[in-house]
């Protein structure tokens, strides 16, 4: 909402610096973001009259002026070939800083100085149109008025001496959104007295409702309308005055009685309408929800599609106007337009909310019904607007108000507790200091005593309708710098072991491990988020195709970042997020906050590019999936969790070539992979990647959150080597079960230390060495019982996986 | 015979000290501590002399050959002392092996710092989902269906009634819906607006919430506690105030501006001139919320507040565009 200072003081005087004023309005709950000095462009510059213009002596196309600027005369050298004696021109003066300069090639700013052009002195510019950045003519100096007063300021002529505050009024205070309104507030503050506009007008002997007549069908959603009706007026642009005040508040001047219209709605914040009485049939104004199903062409020349819950301004056959909302083409005020109706109603909140936001339309008009108008100031706002046609039309204005408002809307009354006031804030107040603050806003004590005011809330202030409301405007008025500072707590103690924050031990172990932490957006493509499920969630409004589903994988989002990150040069990636995914429960088969809604905290790790830095002396390679693997080890590890069962999958399924499922207790709770060739070609990616998303909610439920100590064994370990070769159908976790199965219970480590396959040991098989140890936990074992526990393994591998032993 | 002995050890000590490299040593040593050396020489002809003279001439011959071969081996350490230094020094300029170094999410900092000081004021920590129903993010929180507030937060919806949450403040109403007073927790976590990405807003950022109710929490209190969070938070030497604002679920509400981090007042671009800069939303919870969860709010009071991640880090490493924090680019993620 933009506030003019010149505006604002028609209603209250206004004695601090604009800076003061903007930082009061700020510490009552208006936000002033910006302090605009209309005319701070135009410093330095004065309007002057060309005295006499001479030929300069060493230039044919300059002249050299004497300009009169009230205080004294200025030499000035001239360019342009229209200065002629006897005009009023815009002079910038020394120091002026020209907002374009026509010699420049990007027309870039110009300070002026007294400067020397072939010879002759100058002591300022005399500003085109282009200079002055008003238009874009740069043959010439503009011209100004012939009444134009020498020595007055540029920014005086223009209208532009005016400071505009920019504020951001809270969808609370509807009763803000106009100058009066915040003329109120201002009025509270600085203690001054608020003036507000005596409406006086001449009326014509002939009656408003002899010429229309208003019916209201639907009470709830409008509740009072009032109409006036003004003829004989004449459609000119508007006088300066008003224009400069509209403009500088951000409103484009139309014509006399649009502007009317649009000032008195920044002046006191109630809409109006003005509808070309000739154009509405009958003369006759009903108030009515449509049928639905019509469509209505608005003043936007938009068609729109009605609903039977839109609350439309209709005359005898049609409707004419979107109620609060927007009016119609079909009785738009046009040049010819003679004779008007001026609507000033008030219309439920809800209803122009809902309207408002089924044609996805806001207007100045809408903004204030849905947040809230004044019920009972229409009667004065459609006067004023008479009134201003009076004066500024000369139109005839008929003889009372039509005013349909069969049930008068009270001002609401309220009980506050001193007490209560005092033990929320932490203040002491009594309750005629209390009484005193809310009557600078006009809230009228009815009743007090010490304990309690009884209190009446004009209706202009719809948030106001409980005590707590009274308080938060105790507190705005008292000033909540004024509430002091309490420094202590006497908090109760919590007497629940507290949730030890897992997510951040896991972090802080990959950052340690060298993985950088990522954070994504969780919103995607729906072919992405199809990759891995059909059960996405899919947003109803997306801000676009690109983010129109929920994700149900990490994958996706972290091939986006590795994407761009190769494209910038980063080529070597290890990275982590801990994220959430989320799906549709369409069976509601778990117990969820938003039933039908599953959404799961999950890890990923993702790695491309080297393994380790380059080095100068050490051989370094690329990732691959042993690589991860081996991290998801360390990982489960680190939490103690051991119980984890790595299942190979070595088919390519939606988002890896091959991959190796993880399980715990049967259930999936992750999988590695390497990022299959078809997802990187659409990810535009030209290098492996290999993953691993795990669920973390599976691994913190299961995992263990402390172990027990387990004595340390006294015995030395004993340690032996073994070499076999077995067919390569054979995998390593199986021969790994063996071993572990014969050795049991002494066996503590089984280590694979060689892989070998090649023509030594015949096509079609492979040779694996690992060392073995062995420890109890009672006695030093002997060289037989380990060679008894090695024959045992052997003898094993060679009947159950028909190994042979490498000896 | 001593004669020779003096004349031997006057040429070793000459030829010993103009031996400049290792090889001349070794020639040094051929030429006198050989087997058939000099020095060996010289005991062979200890034989020929008398018996009576052999001790003294014997005792000479013994200081000669160690004084050589002392000097010898002072020299050769030396020489083999220069020649390792040249041959096999290590070069310690070489670079240090290294392996990739991790690194914690910028926003991730920023959230465990915050964290890290409600949980000493004695916040507990609570969340919640983000795929949310109207009733908790919206109607439960004093946003009536219809109501012009719900324009503050664009929203992106899944159906009608359920949508991504825009604020962490559906929690409150969770946790409050668990929990009887006390309840004193911190609620982080991913919210969403349906806003148009720029420089300054993305469709998603993270927020911490707090919430404390119990009996007798006053406005003062809340000011205290944030005070005291932004004093730990920014330094001990910031500038604050609390002004009048708007939120349907607090009140009174307020915002809470501290001076401006960077011209520590005197307006700069980033405070947009004002010196002030706005760190978070906060009130007393208003007593419309309670009757959603069953509070009496004649005996109980509290307050909540609400802060943007995203803000606080940008204002903090001077960060001019949101969406450089989503991109994950490594360049940036390693600054911090």
């Amino acid at each position: 909402m933009h506030i003019s200072l010149n505006w604002l003081q028609k209603y209250v005087d206004v004695k601090i610096s604009p800076e003061e004023l903007a930082n009061k309005l700020t510490m009552v709950g208006f936000e002033v973001e910006n302090v605009k000095d209309l005319g701070k462009k135009y410093e330095n510059f004065v309007i002057g009259e060309v005295l006499n213009v001479n030929k300069h002596p060493n230039a044919d196309k300059l002249t050299v002026c004497n300009v009169n600027i009230g205080s004294k005369t200025l030499q000035i050298i001239c360019g342009a070939p229209n200065v002629k004696v006897g005009q009023k021109v815009a002079v910038g003066l020394i120091g002026a800083e020209i907002p374009r300069n026509q010699h420049d090639p990007n027309g870039k700013s110009l300070k002026l100085s007294q400067i020397k052009i072939r010879g002759v002195e100058s002591y300022g510019m005399i500003c085109s149109e282009y200079e002055l950045d008003i238009g874009n003519d740069k043959d010439g100096i503009m011209v100004l008025d012939a009444d134009a007063k020498i020595g007055t300021p540029l920014a005086e002529y223009l209208g532009l001496k005016d400071i505009i505050f920019e504020i951001g009024i809270t969808p609370n205070r509807p009763d803000a959104m106009s100058h009066i309104g915040i003329a109120r507030e201002v009025a509270a503050i600085l203690k001054e007295r608020i003036r507000i506009p005596t409406v006086t007008f001449e009326e014509e002997n002939e009656y408003t409702d002899e010429v229309v007549s208003i019916k209201i069908e639907d009470f709830e959603n409008c509740p009072r309308y009032t109409a006036r009706v003004v003829k004989d007026i004449k459609i000119v642009p508007s006088p300066k005055w008003m224009q400069e005040l509209l403009s500088a508040v951000g409103v484009r001047p139309v014509n006399n009685i649009v502007d009317i219209t649009n000032f008195v709605l920044m002046e006191c914040g109630h809409p109006l309408h003005a509808f070309d009485l000739d154009k509405i049939s009958s003369k006759t104004i009903i108030v009515e929800c449509a049928k639905g199903g019509e469509t209505f062409e608005t003043i936007d020349h938009k068609k729109r599609n009605l609903r039977n819950d839109t609350l439309m301004i209709c005359d005898a056959n049609k409707p004419i106007a979107i109620a609060g909302v927007m009016g119609g083409a079909n009785t738009e005020i046009t040049d010819t337009t003679t004779n008007i109706l001026i609507e000033s109603a008030y219309f439920n909140p809800r209803s122009i909310r809902r309207t408002s936001k089924y044609f996805n339309l806001s207007t100045d008009a809408s903004q204030r019904f849905s947040r809230g108008a004044d019920p009972n100031i229409t009667k004065w706002a459609g006067d004023r607007c008479v009134q201003l046609m009076q004066e500024i039309a000369k139109g005839k204005v008929l003889k009372k108000a039509i005013d349909v408002y069969p049930i008068k809307i009270q001002a609401k009354e309220i009980d506050l507790r001193v007490k209560k006031v005092n033990e929320i804030l932490c203040i002491t107040l009594t309750s005629s200091v209390i009484s005193e603050l809310l009557k600078s806003i006009e809230i009228e004590t009815i009743d007090i005593d010490k304990n309690v005011i009884r209190l009446r809330v004009p209706t202009f202030r719809p948030d106001l309708e409980r005590e707590i409301d009274l308080i938060e405007e105790v507190a705005r008025l008292y000033g909540y710098d004024n509430i002091k500072l309490k420094e202590s707590t006497t908090t109760r103690f919590f007497v629940s072991p507290p949730e030890k924050d897992f997510l951040d031990d896991v972090r802080s172990h990959f950052i340690g491990r060298g993985l950088r932490e990522i954070i994504t957006n969780s919103m995607q493509n729906i072919d992405i988020a199809s990759i891995t499920s059909d059960k996405f969630v899919k947003i109803s409004n997306p801000i676009s195709k690109e983010m129109e589903a929920l994700r149900t994988s990490l994958v996706p989002s972290a091939l986006e970042v590795i994407k761009n990150n190769i494209f910038h040069g980063s080529k070597n990636l290890q990275l982590f997020e801990i994220g959430k995914i989320y799906w549709i429960d369409g069976k509601f088969e778990q117990q969820t906050p938003v039933k039908g809604y599953i959404e799961e905290e999950q890890l990923i790790l993702i790695f491309s590019g080297l393994k380790k830095p380059l080095t100068w002396d050490e051989k370094t390679r690329s990732f691959d999936i042993f690589d991860v693997k081996g991290e998801v080890i360390l990982f489960f590890k680190k939490i103690f969790l051991d119980n984890i069962k790595f299942i190979p999958y070595p088919i390519s399924n939606a988002l890896s070539d091959i991959s190796i499922r993880l399980e715990l207790e049967g259930r999936n709770i992750g999988i590695i992979g390497k990022v299959r060739t078809e997802l990187l070609k659409k990810f535009e990616i030209e290098q492996d990647v290999f993953f691993a998303e795990i669920k973390l909610e599976s691994v913190i439920k299961n995992r263990k959150k402390e172990n027990l100590f387990v004595l340390l064994s006294k015995y030395p370990i004993v340690s032996r080597d073994i070499a076999l070769i077995v067919k390569e159908d054979i995998l390593h976790n199986k021969i790994e079960d063996e071993i572990r199965k014969a050795g049991y219970p002494f066996i503590t480590k089984i280590e694979l230390f060689d892989v070998y396959q090649g023509e030594q040991i015949g096509m079609g098989n492979k040779s694996y060495a690992f060392t073995l140890e062995f420890m109890t936990k009672d006695h030093t074992m002997t060289q037989d019982e380990i060679e008894g526990i090695m024959n045992n393994i052997m003898i094993n591998l060679e009947k159950n996986l028909n190994a042979s032993i490498r000896k | 015979m001593l004669e020779k002995i003096k004349e031997v050890e006057q040429l070793a000590l000459e030829e010993l000290n103009s031996a400049t490299d290792i090889q001349m040593l070794e020639s040094f040593r051929i030429k006198y501590l050989a087997r058939k050396g000099l020095v060996a020489n010289l005991f062979d002809a200890l034989k020929s002399v008398p018996v009576k003279d052999k001790p003294f001439v014997g005792k000479s011959l013994n200081e000669l050959r160690n004084k050589i071969q002392t000097l010898f081996d002072e020299k050769k350490d030396l020489f083999e002392a220069k020649q390792k230094k040249t041959e096999t020094a290590i070069d310690l300029t070489l670079p240090g092996r290294l392996e990739w170094l991790g690194s914690k999410h910028p926003l991730t900092q920023t959230l465990d710092e915050i964290k890290r000081i409600f949980f000493r004021m004695g916040f507990d920590v609570a969340a919640g989902p983000e795929i949310e129903d109207d009733y908790h993010n919206f109607e439960a929180l004093n946003f009536p269906p219809d109501h012009p507030a719900r324009d503050m937060q664009d929203t992106f919806f899944i159906t009608e009634k359920v949508l991504l949450r825009t604020h962490t403040s559906p929690v409150q109403i969770r946790v409050m819906e668990k929990q009887k007073p006390p309840v004193r927790v911190i609620i982080p976590g991913r919210v969403y607006r349906n806003e148009a990405i720029s420089a300054r807003s993305y469709c998603l950022f993270h927020q911490v919430e707090g919430l404390y109710v119990d009996i007798g929490v006053t406005f003062s209190e809340l000011k205290g506690t944030l005070v005291s969070f932004a004093k730990q938070f920014y330094g001990s030497d910031i500038e604050y105030r609390f002004r009048p604002s708007f939120f349907p679920f607090t009140e009174p509400s307020a915002e809470m501006d501290i001076s401006c981090l960077f011209c520590k007042g005197k307006g700069c671009r980033l405070c947009k001139q004002t010196g002030w800069l706005e760190i978070l939303g906060c009130g007393m919870v208003d007593p419309n919320v309670y009757k959603y969860v069953g509070y009496d709010s004649e005996i109980f009071s509290g307050y909540a507040f609400g802060m943007g991640i995203e803000r606080i880090t940008m204002l903090r490493y001077g960060i001019d565009d949101i969406r450089i924090l989503f991109e994950n680019d490594v360049r940036f993620l390693e600054q911090f």
